[in-house]
């Protein structure tokens, strides 16, 4: 038997189409048997439908006039046979392009080759119909998982059960009639419409993501509000001109000259030294010109008075001066004078006088 | 002369003799005209006829639930149908007899 049940299942539809000016019930009593009628037919020999019974449109008409149903030309419902003849010009239209594009799939009819795909939307909706379950039961952004509650095991368990069920709908597709079958396409058409929505929103947090890595690195660097810098040597001395390099030789810049005096020459500021800005040194400007030492070296002045003590003092001098009053012989008037200088001038003088004096 | 043309008159009057037997599903009835002889009879038109022999209240239908294939619809001949098949059985005889006559009277062999 070369007739499959789809082949069946389109021209029903196709039927149904050519009468779709009839009332829905006129039409449904007229059709409901259908399927099983082709399916005798094609049990019965080789061939396709259309062989055999003509097209659906001439078979349509037969029903039509053989039922004394509603003469498509009579008057009433005229809205509705015009949507059904543009309808039926549409499907005429698409058949033609669907036998045109078939031997690019290497198949008699593109539809054929859709056909073959089928099996995968029935994996793809299932996917879909977790996703979309995923997204109602979480907030925040979407995977590519589906999670059930930000659970991904239980996710997984829900997709494989909407894997089965998907398949097993997919083989019953044929069989459903009316209200199911729209609800089918009706759903099919959502998961569409949600596939769409969530791979762009996808896409923009797989592309938006970079972007905020870059944002945040740049705000996490430190030196992005320095201005200028400032180098100190071990003594606190400000360094003029002074050049930074990493580790590769290469300079390196920050900040910008922020009070640089429009007279001045303008002078790359990649060839300048640090700082830019001398003046504005956290730690005092330069010190003023008549002190030679920087204003961190307080401790210097206070350590080296010897040099300077010795001019102002003339005590120094005593231990010499005293002496030379005193002669060797006459130690003992000149007593009342420090008690120190004797044993000062002891040693230079005559020690032996005075301790017998 | 086209036997389809002939058969538009005449359908009604087959499908209800053929349900005199028995009654029968689409496939079944379709098959029986067929082996009775018309075999130019269209599917479409034996369904459009059944539907409306039904509709017009000569026939009933039950669904039969089949174990192998699908469930099938039966149509049976009620009463107004067989009085129906009996008053077009007779028109048809009358109106065949009368061309049989007119045929045989100018010379033309069956």
């Amino acid at each position: 038997m070369t007739v499959t049940g789809q082949e069946i299942t389109d021209y029903v539809e196709r039927v149904r189409a050519a009468l779709a000016d009839l009332p829905p019930q006129t039409r449904e009593e007229l059709t409901e048997d259908l399927p099983e009628h082709l399916a005798e037919v094609a049990a019965e020999a080789d061939g396709s439908l259309v062989d055999r019974l003509g097209t659906p449109e001439a078979y349509a008409a037969e029903l039509r006039a053989a039922a004394g149903a509603g003469d498509p030309a009579a008057g009433r419902r005229a809205l509705e046979r015009r949507i059904a003849s543009v309808l039926g010009r549409a499907r005429a239209r698409i058949d033609r392009l669907d036998a045109r594009f078939g031997p690019v799939f290497g198949h008699a009819t593109a539809g054929e080759f859709l056909r073959l795909l089928r099996p995968a939307w029935w994996v793809a909706r299932a996917y879909l119909a977790a996703m979309l379950l995923t997204a109602l039961s979480t907030d925040g952004p979407l995977g590519l998982l589906p999670r059930l509650d930000g659970h991904a095991f239980v996710g997984l368990l829900m997709f494989v059960g909407l894997l089965y069920g998907s398949v097993w709908l997919g083989r019953r597709t044929h069989e459903l009639r009316s209200w199911r079958r729209w609800a089918l396409h009706a759903s099919s058409a959502v998961l569409a419409l949600f596939a769409i929505g969530a791979v762009a929103d996808v896409d923009d947090h797989a592309r938006s993501g970079y972007d905020y890595g870059y944002e945040s690195t740049s705000v996490d660097n430190p030196y992005n509000e320095v201005q200028d810098v400032y180098v100190y040597d071990s003594e606190g001395r400000l360094v003029e001109n002074a050049r930074l390099f990493d580790q590769n030789g290469t300079p390196i810049r920050l900040g910008w000259p922020a009070c640089d005096d429009p007279a001045l020459p303008d002078v790359n500021p990649v060839q300048r030294g640090y700082p830019y800005c001398p003046q504005q040194a956290p730690f005092r400007p330069r010190p003023p010109a008549v002190a030679p030492l920087p204003p961190g070296s307080g401790v210097g002045p206070d350590g080296s008075p010897s040099p300077t003590v010795p001019g102002a003092v003339p005590t120094a001098t005593v231990p010499g001066a005293v002496p030379t009053a005193t002669t060797p012989g006459t130690p003992v008037p000149t007593v009342s004078v420090p008690a120190a200088s004797p044993s000062v001038s002891g040693p230079a003088g005559a020690p032996l006088p005075t301790a017998t004096g | 002369m086209d036997t389809t043309q002939l058969l538009k008159g005449v359908l009604d009057l087959a499908v209800l003799a053929v349900l005199r037997d028995s009654d029968g599903y689409g496939y079944d009835i379709l098959r029986r005209l067929r082996e009775a002889g018309l075999e130019e009879v269209g599917d479409a038109s034996v369904y459009g006829t059944l539907r409306r022999l039904f509709a017009a209240g000569l026939l009933t239908t039950y669904v039969v639930p089949s174990e192998a294939g699908p469930h099938r619809k039966y149509y049976a001949l009620n009463a107004a149908g067989r009085d129906q098949l009996t008053r077009s059985g007779k028109t048809w005889r009358a109106f065949a007899t009368t061309m049989d006559q007119l045929l045989d009277d100018r010379g033309m062999a069956a």
